[in-house]
């Protein structure tokens, strides 16, 4: 009965030990349900800048597009047309950064289907935000366009300005 | 020194074990005892029975141009919502949302879905028509109606406790929830969620099988 002392200190290291190994696997299991899956394509050897770009373009695109488009682009049937997989984005890609600012009507066709809905656009999205959000869009999912310059975003947008009907309507119902 | 060893061990075997039970607490906190849902709003006592708050009569439209009434939910449990479909903040969200609650009940003859336009003006029975064939749903399970606009925000506010209000100040012009009621064969509001929110909605879809049972051991 001397040896009282060892056997306790024995007994709390067992237990500190018991709890830590207790603490580990709930860490685990925490980090089992949290796999971080990422979407950018953006390839690591591109600028700091056009990372910069990506980062701020995912942060406005679902602020201002995954509501309707989804966060994870597959768009909502035949209402809001997807941007993940689509030959309209694909295909049009002065259109598509026109149509941030301006917003489009009428009929579309994307991958065959029609959608007839008018997307407003956000006329208070700088040249930047739209450079940011293109980057995004045009580096995630299906796409990999990589690096997007500011001034040719510029240039765009100014041409699609002077494309555009002085008295287009606003159909911002 | 033998004996402190043995000891040991058993301090171990203890230890584990009052791991094991922490455990065991921790697991059976996320499979807790199947309770019946809770019935919403104002009930009062009437001599020995507890009379509850229920959704009041109603008449509407839907995509079809059918008439939808109180009778269209006899003998069915149902979900309720309020939206608009110009409405680009919370309504796609919620849509996308409550097709995932659609396409859950295919195969529940007794489960059906309502969603009540709060711009019924705008939202014409040729509208929602095409808006639900675009979301590719069928009305015999999901029911967007129009009526009028006095019917639908009064139905909103006092039966299903849903904020539904016109504001030109904001965005869209409208204020209104993102709830889905869960709503029981008898008239009861039993279940509140954000229509927003992907965890309410598994939630959601929880408690309508939780619902279901309940009916199955009355019967």
């Amino acid at each position: 009965m001397k040896n009282h002392k060892p056997k306790a200190i024995y007994r709390v290291t067992s237990a500190v030990k018991l709890f830590a190994l207790g603490l580990l696997l709930f860490a685990l299991s925490l980090q089992g349900c949290r796999e971080k899956k990422t979407d950018s394509n953006i390839s690591s050897s591109s600028s700091i800048k056009q990372q910069q770009y990506y980062v701020q373009g995912e942060q406005l695109y679902i602020k201002h597009c995954s509501n309707c488009h989804q966060k994870n682009g597959t768009g909502l049937g035949l209402l809001y047309p997807p941007l993940a997989k689509s030959d309209f984005v694909d295909q049009n890609f002065e259109a598509v950064v026109c149509l941030m600012r301006h917003g489009i009507d009428g009929e579309l066709i994307v991958n065959g289907k029609s959608f007839n809905k008018s997307m407003p656009g956000i006329p208070s999205l700088t040249d930047l935000e739209i450079a940011e959000i293109t980057t995004y869009l045009y580096n995630t999912w299906d796409h990999k366009r990589d690096s997007i310059e500011l001034q040719e975003i510029t240039n765009i947008l100014n041409r699609c300005v002077d494309e555009s009907n002085p008295n287009r309507s606003s159909t911002a119902k | 020194m033998n004996k402190s060893l043995v000891n040991g061990q058993q301090s171990i075997v203890r230890g584990a074990a009052s791991l094991l039970i922490v455990f065991s607490i921790l697991t059976s906190a996320c499979t807790k005892k199947e309770n019946p849902l809770p019935i919403f709003g104002e009930r009062e006592v009437e001599g020995t029975d507890t009379v509850y708050h229920t959704i009041g009569e109603f008449k509407f439209v839907d995509q079809d141009s059918a008439a939808v009434t109180n009778d269209t939910f006899k003998d069915k449990i149902y979900v309720a919502d309020f939206f608009f479909t110009s409405c680009r903040t919370i309504c796609p969200i919620m849509k996308t949302q409550m097709l995932r609650v659609y396409d859950s009940i295919q195969n529940e003859p007794d489960v059906l879905l309502l969603s009540h336009s709060i711009d019924p003006e705008y939202d014409t029975v040729g509208l929602l028509h095409d808006y639900a064939e675009r979301l590719g749903v069928k009305s015999d399970k999901w029911h967007f109606v129009t009526g009028s606009k006095e019917d639908i925000y009064k139905i909103a506010q006092t039966s299903y406790f849903a904020t539904a209000m016109e504001d030109k100040s904001e965005p869209d012009g409208f204020i209104h929830s993102g709830a889905f009621l869960l709503i029981d064969k008898d008239r009861r509001i039993r279940g509140k969620y954000d229509g927003t929110k992907e965890e309410d909605v598994n939630r959601l879809l929880a408690d309508i099988q939780r619902l279901k049972k309940e009916y199955v051991k009355e019967n």
